[in-house]
């Protein structure tokens, strides 16, 4: 008896017979279909109760009613929430991304931070709350006692809402003035307002819902303007009624492309050509005589625009012809419920006053400042009633400088707010310097023109601390930062909606249990002033934030928690107002840069795909982005074929882009949709904070412009800067 | 002739409203759990499964006029269901419903051949040339209706079909085997700010895309190559009905072809 | 001994060979694959369904309810248990620890469930309970009636819990809980629905059962 190979074989058949006829090889095969489609790291989202929660989104100014989708406690999906009166459903791109900004680790600051490396290393040593307030306290405390309260300051995207105002109590007790909200084109409309009616706690609102005919001058009304989901659907109102938008601007923008006329204005000259309007409808005689009977100063008004500013004069400046001025004026003015809207792009620049003061008169001279469908002067929410506080003297002598800003004294004491002075003031040390810094709900190193010398100021500035959630460019450079819950774990109260007509109060609610070790900014305030001095505490008599808001909106409280938002759909603006033409009007000031050297008019393009403002872009966003504004991580700016051609510069292809403030590499993007000699660059990217999922894409506009003091507000009047490309 | 469907649910889309403003995209994205990259400006690679384009009608400055188009899947019937993707599909993964008229497409049994994607003449379906990664902690976003994707297989836009199993199971634990037009709608209609999408059955004279669908400048894509979509376009803009096929000098859009 | 003797005797080794290879491949493929294939785990409570079903007064929607929105709840979660049994309301051993280590603690009880299926699937316990008026048994069994729970086995390759593929290795159901793959659903829809609304299969559509 032999074993040899065939025994083998014979064992190897006898196995293969008797596997065949096993589940063994059926059952692996069905097995490994199952495995090869279920692959172990592919994440399976867990199940469970699917839950809503209303609240408001505050990632804008909008105001938007949303309805956050979770799964247990588990959020999974923001929506628009159809009760809201504001958005009605709608929601944004912005706001549907939202839950990245709230999960998004690699973003988040996730425990207090001090740092330990250069300023805008990135180097940080977590460190708990106690000591981080300790920190505040005794670095606030130091300034107090050399007698230097004034020289602390602070950035703030508002002013307004419970957590602002405890902010602003806290300066002000401390003994600073030195509050400055960032910029919006509510500031120059607020000014050109205070000088033709004399009032100076109006709020303006645009009724579009009611409008038919809505002449816009660059504002980019579908480009997140106001409050972006509202604009929308005024939009799409329009379309049903079939009204007219027509939108002066020299890039043909979202806006441009849905109105039914596009006036491709020479960018810098949409105030002459409004007054040109102003001009035609007081020479036609089709002004609105109830209103300016009413009126005073409509003679000097008239003569002034009639001699400077006849449509065959500005004609060549604008590059609108005549005729298409005096058709477009005339079909205006003969509309029934006429407005005419400013504020450029997104609105966070405020513009000249001048181009303000042309549309406050252009909706005068059709009468519908505070009616139907027109420019409403709405009052300012007032429900934040505090009792008064008694100053200590440290505080009452910071309190007695002027701000650092120049603004609320002297020339520009209208103006409440001048970020656009800020850093200069900080490196020509104006009247003293700032020792201190804390910034709210604000990126100012990023959405500040100018980048290079905001940075140099801010490494002037001895102490910055940020409130910030996310690492923001500011957060890079702070010395502290102090983490917020972001929008989604925390109570805040929202005063109104931007541009919106009708008084309303949203509440954002936390809807998840705040995810890192962050704190409501209003229980910080309330704990440092409790413990820098007993002046300072005593201004502060709250137990914490929560419980200061509830007993700010008193007896609203119930009704916001349970519906989160209430309004006044009823009401209407007061029906006469004391209006006052002007007579003559200063010249914005003139683009910066040398004709001679500098061929081109660089502007910048606001797109509601890209958030441009202190929070950046999320990745659901940035991927929206065309790869005509972003590809790879170079930013394209747009130019007409003309331009090209006259240049040698190729589609898509490299160049230098260079303005008085700097020098960056792009990619063009040749359109017919932009002006021959105009160059427009995507605004929100070139972040160097933040994630890789934004960071490093693109150039910052801000870099490559400056800003131009109004000379009647000292507001920011700069809407592009001459510019250069050339081929790379 | 009486449809074979049971209910044929489709999109009427208003080009007139829409602003572009990409809303669609996110709120599609967002409900889907699609997954995103670093990168995302080689379009090609970029998972849109409703995807907003730009389009001019080709004059120079300053004639120039732009026109914004939301393409989501077009869900086409094809003839009896044989929509030109399904018609070619090896491996049974994407399927035409006859109770829907929605083109389905199961991930799992999709073995990546990509037949899909090139009879596609939407360029609706994409895919996965890599695993997704979720930056850290945003896993956390994702939704348990509907299945993540994996490397390898083709994905495309479902009419946000899970929201019609949960509308479906709200409908029967109330007794009703009928689902209302409100209870269904996708996520992109529901996200639309400017109200440019109107979803529902085209076949239910109830639903407001019945009527939409019959409007004089409503039109569908490449409508002569007899896909027979289920998204309908509305725009008052000669230019663009044009754009929507190809058409012959001296041919004339509108309703005068067969559908 | 002869030539044929010796070609005898070698087919004779041949064959036995043969039927030891036949026998060891029956073996593992019958006996031992199965052992290797699926891992056994305990659920982390002894839970007495029978003894549950006595005291509540709804049958299984008591605990397994279907929620407001149509969606069934499935496995209860602790909050659920929570309310009657804040404290221990038997003697038994096994409530003892539930209430020392998950109701004490807050912490949820990692139930193992058997009848878990891949993400892909979706199954509407509404269309097949509230409108097909189908019962439990008619998938999970008689898992209400039971004293104790079986341990959970899973799949080592798939991750699967056995009781999809079914406890009979060769794939073969007796009854309609058995097993609950695809083919399963499959059929019974065939049969009750008649439904054939797949343009590829002839049979329901796919986005019925997947997600």
């Amino acid at each position: 008896m032999k074993i040899d190979r065939r025994s083998f074989l014979a064992f190897g058949v006898g196995g293969a017979v008797g596997t065949a006829i096993t589940p063994l090889p059926w059952k692996l095969m069905d097995d490994s279909s199952i495995w090869s489609q279920n692959w172990p790291w592919t994440p399976v989202p867990l199940d469970g109760a699917i839950n809503y929660q209303p609240s408001v989104c505050t990632l804008c100014k909008g105001g938007c009613g949303i309805n956050v989708r979770k799964i247990d406690d588990r959020p999974v999906k923001i929506e628009g929430l159809k009760a809201n009166p504001i958005n009605k459903g709608g929601i944004c791109l912005l706001g549907l991304s939202g839950l990245q900004l709230l999960y998004g680790e690699d973003n988040r600051v996730k425990s207090p931070l001090k740092r330990v490396g250069k300023r805008g290393s990135g180097k940080f040593k977590k460190i708990s709350w106690q000591q981080a307030i300790t920190e505040m306290v005794e670095k606030l405390g130091a300034i107090r006692l050399k007698a230097q309260s004034h020289t602390l300051a602070c950035i703030s995207e508002t002013e307004l809402g419970t957590t602002a105002s405890l902010i602003g109590r806290f300066m002000t007790a401390f003994g600073s003035k030195n509050y400055i909200r960032t910029p919006s084109f509510l500031d120059s409309l607020e000014a050109a307002i205070l000088k033709t009616t004399g009032t100076s706690a109006a709020q303006v609102a645009f009724d579009f819902e009611n409008s038919d005919y809505i002449l816009s001058f660059g504002s980019g009304l579908l480009e997140g303007w106001g409050s972006p989901v509202r604009m929308f659907m005024a939009n799409s109102a329009l379309e049903d009624k079939k009204g007219t938008l027509a939108q002066a601007e020299p890039r043909l923008s979202n806006t441009a492309a849905k109105a039914d006329k596009w006036l491709p204005v020479n960018p810098g000259t949409e105030a002459d050509l409004a007054f040109s309007m102003c001009a035609v409808i007081i020479q036609k005689a089709l002004y609105n005589t109830n209103f300016t009977a009413a009126a005073t100063g409509l003679e000097g008004f008239k003569s002034f625009v009639t001699a400077n500013y006849a449509p065959e004069k500005i004609a060549k400046s604008t590059g609108i012809k005549a005729e298409v001025i005096t058709r477009i004026a005339t079909s205006f003015a003969k509309a029934k419920n006429p407005v005419a809207v400013c504020g450029k792009g997104s609105g966070d620049t405020p513009g000249s006053l001048k181009e303000s003061l042309a549309i406050v008169c252009l909706n005068a001279l059709v009468g519908n400042i505070n009616k139907k469908g027109g420019l409403w002067l709405t009052s300012e929410p007032d429900y934040i009633k505090w009792p008064e506080f008694i100053n200590d003297d440290a505080s009452t002598a910071g309190l007695q400088k002027n701000r650092i800003d120049s603004a609320q004294s002297g020339k520009y004491k209208d103006t409440r707010f001048l970020l656009n002075n800020f850093a200069d003031a900080v490196l020509d040390d104006y009247e003293y310097p700032v020792n201190a810094l804390m910034v709210y709900r604000a990126n100012p190193m990023y959405t500040m023109p100018d980048s290079e010398k905001v940075k140099k100021a801010f490494e002037k500035i001895p102490f910055v601390m940020s409130f910030s959630s996310y690492m923001d460019e500011t957060a890079l450079y702070s010395d502290l930062i102090l983490p917020d819950h972001v929008f989604l774990e925390r109570y805040e109260d929202i005063p109104f909606a931007s541009g919106y007509t009708k008084p309303y109060i949203g509440l954002a609610r936390p809807v998840v249990d705040p995810l890192f070790d962050t704190m409501n900014t209003g229980d910080v305030i309330i704990q440092i002033a409790k413990r820098i001095s007993n002046s300072i505490a005593g201004a502060f008599p709250w137990k914490d934030y929560e419980t200061c808001l509830k007993e700010t909106l008193g007896s609203m409280w119930a009704q916001l928690e349970s519906q989160g938002f209430m309004t006044d759909q009823s009401y209407t603006p007061p029906s006469t107002v004391n209006f006052t033409f002007p007579d003559k009007i200063a010249d914005a000031p003139a683009i910066e840069g040398d004709r001679g050297k500098y061929l081109l008019t660089l502007v910048p393009v606001d797109s509601i795909r890209i958030n441009c403002g202190y929070i950046a872009n999320p990745p659901f966003a940035t991927k929206t982005v065309d790869d005509t504004v972003l590809f790879e991580n170079d930013i394209l700016v747009e130019i007409n074929p003309a331009t090209a051609k006259s240049l040698g510069l190729r589609d898509r292809k490299k160049a230098v882009l260079e303005t008085p403030k700097g020098k960056a590499s792009v990619r063009v993007f040749i359109t017919d949709g932009i002006m021959p000699g105009v160059v427009g660059m995507p605004k929100g990217l070139g972040h160097f904070g933040y994630d890789s999922y934004i960071a490093d894409k693109g150039v910052n506009v801000n870099a490559l412009i400056g800003s131009l003091e109004d000379p009647e507000t000292g507001l920011d009047a700069a809407w592009g800067i001459r510019a250069k490309l050339s081929p790379a | 002739m009486k449809d074979f469907h049971e209910k044929k649910y489709g999109m009427v889309i208003d080009l007139d409203k829409c602003t572009g403003c990409g809303s669609c995209m996110v709120a599609c994205m967002s409900e889907n759990n699609v997954p995103f990259k670093e990168d995302e400006t080689k379009k090609r690679l970029s998972i849109t499964w409703m995807k907003v384009y730009k389009f001019t009608n080709g004059k120079s400055f300053p004639e120039t006029e732009v026109c914004y188009l939301p393409r989501p899947c077009m869900h086409c019937e094809g003839h009896g269901g044989h929509s030109p993707c399904v018609s070619v599909c090896p491996a049974t993964a994407t399927d035409y419903s006859t109770e829907t008229g929605i083109v389905s497409q199961i991930y799992t049994r999709c073995f990546g051949c990509r037949y899909c994607m090139g009879a596609c003449p939407y360029h609706a379906r994409y895919f996965n040339w890599w695993d997704p990664v979720w930056p850290k902690g945003m896993e956390k976003q994702l939704s348990p209706n509907v299945s993540p994707r994996m490397r390898g297989i083709v994905e495309k836009c479902s009419f946000c079909y899970h929201r019609l199993q949960l509308a479906k199971e709200k409908a029967y634990s109330e007794g009703r085997r009928e689902v209302r037009e409100n209870e269904y709608q996708t996520s992109c209609t529901q996200g639309c700010p400017a109200g440019a999408i109107t979803f529902g059955d085209l076949i239910n004279p109830k639903h407001e895309v019945y009527k939409l669908k019959k409007d004089q400048n409503a039109f569908r894509l490449l409508e002569r190559l007899g896909t027979n979509p289920k998204v309908y376009y509305i725009s008052s803009r000669e230019w663009v009905r044009r754009a929507g096929d190809n058409y012959l000098a001296h041919e004339k859009t509108g309703k005068k072809q067969n559908h | 001994m002869s030539d044929s003797d010796e070609k005898n005797g070698q087919s004779g080794i041949i064959t036995l060979f043969f039927i030891l290879g036949f026998i060891g491949s029956l073996l593992l493929g019958w006996i031992i694959f199965p052992e290797l294939l699926y891992s056994k785990k305990e659920q982390p409570v002894a839970f007495n369904h029978a003894l549950h079903n006595e005291e509540v007064a709804n049958g299984c929607e008591s605990c397994h309810f279907f929620r407001e929105d149509g969606t069934f709840s499935g496995v209860p979660k602790l909050a659920q248990c929570v309310e009657c049994h804040e404290e221990p309301i038997g003697v038994s051993e096994a409530e003892l620890t539930f209430v020392t280590d998950y109701v004490a603690k807050g912490r949820e009880v990692p139930w193992l469930i058997y009848s878990k299926q891949p993400d892909m699937v979706f199954f509407s316990h509404a269309a097949h309970v509230k409108m097909g008026k189908q019962d439990c048994v008619t998938c999970h069994g008689h898992i209400g009636e039971s004293t104790s729970l079986k341990p959970y086995e899973e799949n080592r390759f798939t991750g699967v819990s056995r009781d999809i593929w079914g406890g009979n290795i060769a794939g073969i159901s007796m009854d309609s809980w058995d097993s609950m793959k695809m083919s399963d659903c499959d059929k019974c829809h065939k049969e009750l629905t008649g439904r054939q609304t797949s343009v590829q299969t002839q049979r329901d559509a796919c986005f019925v059962c997947h997600k």
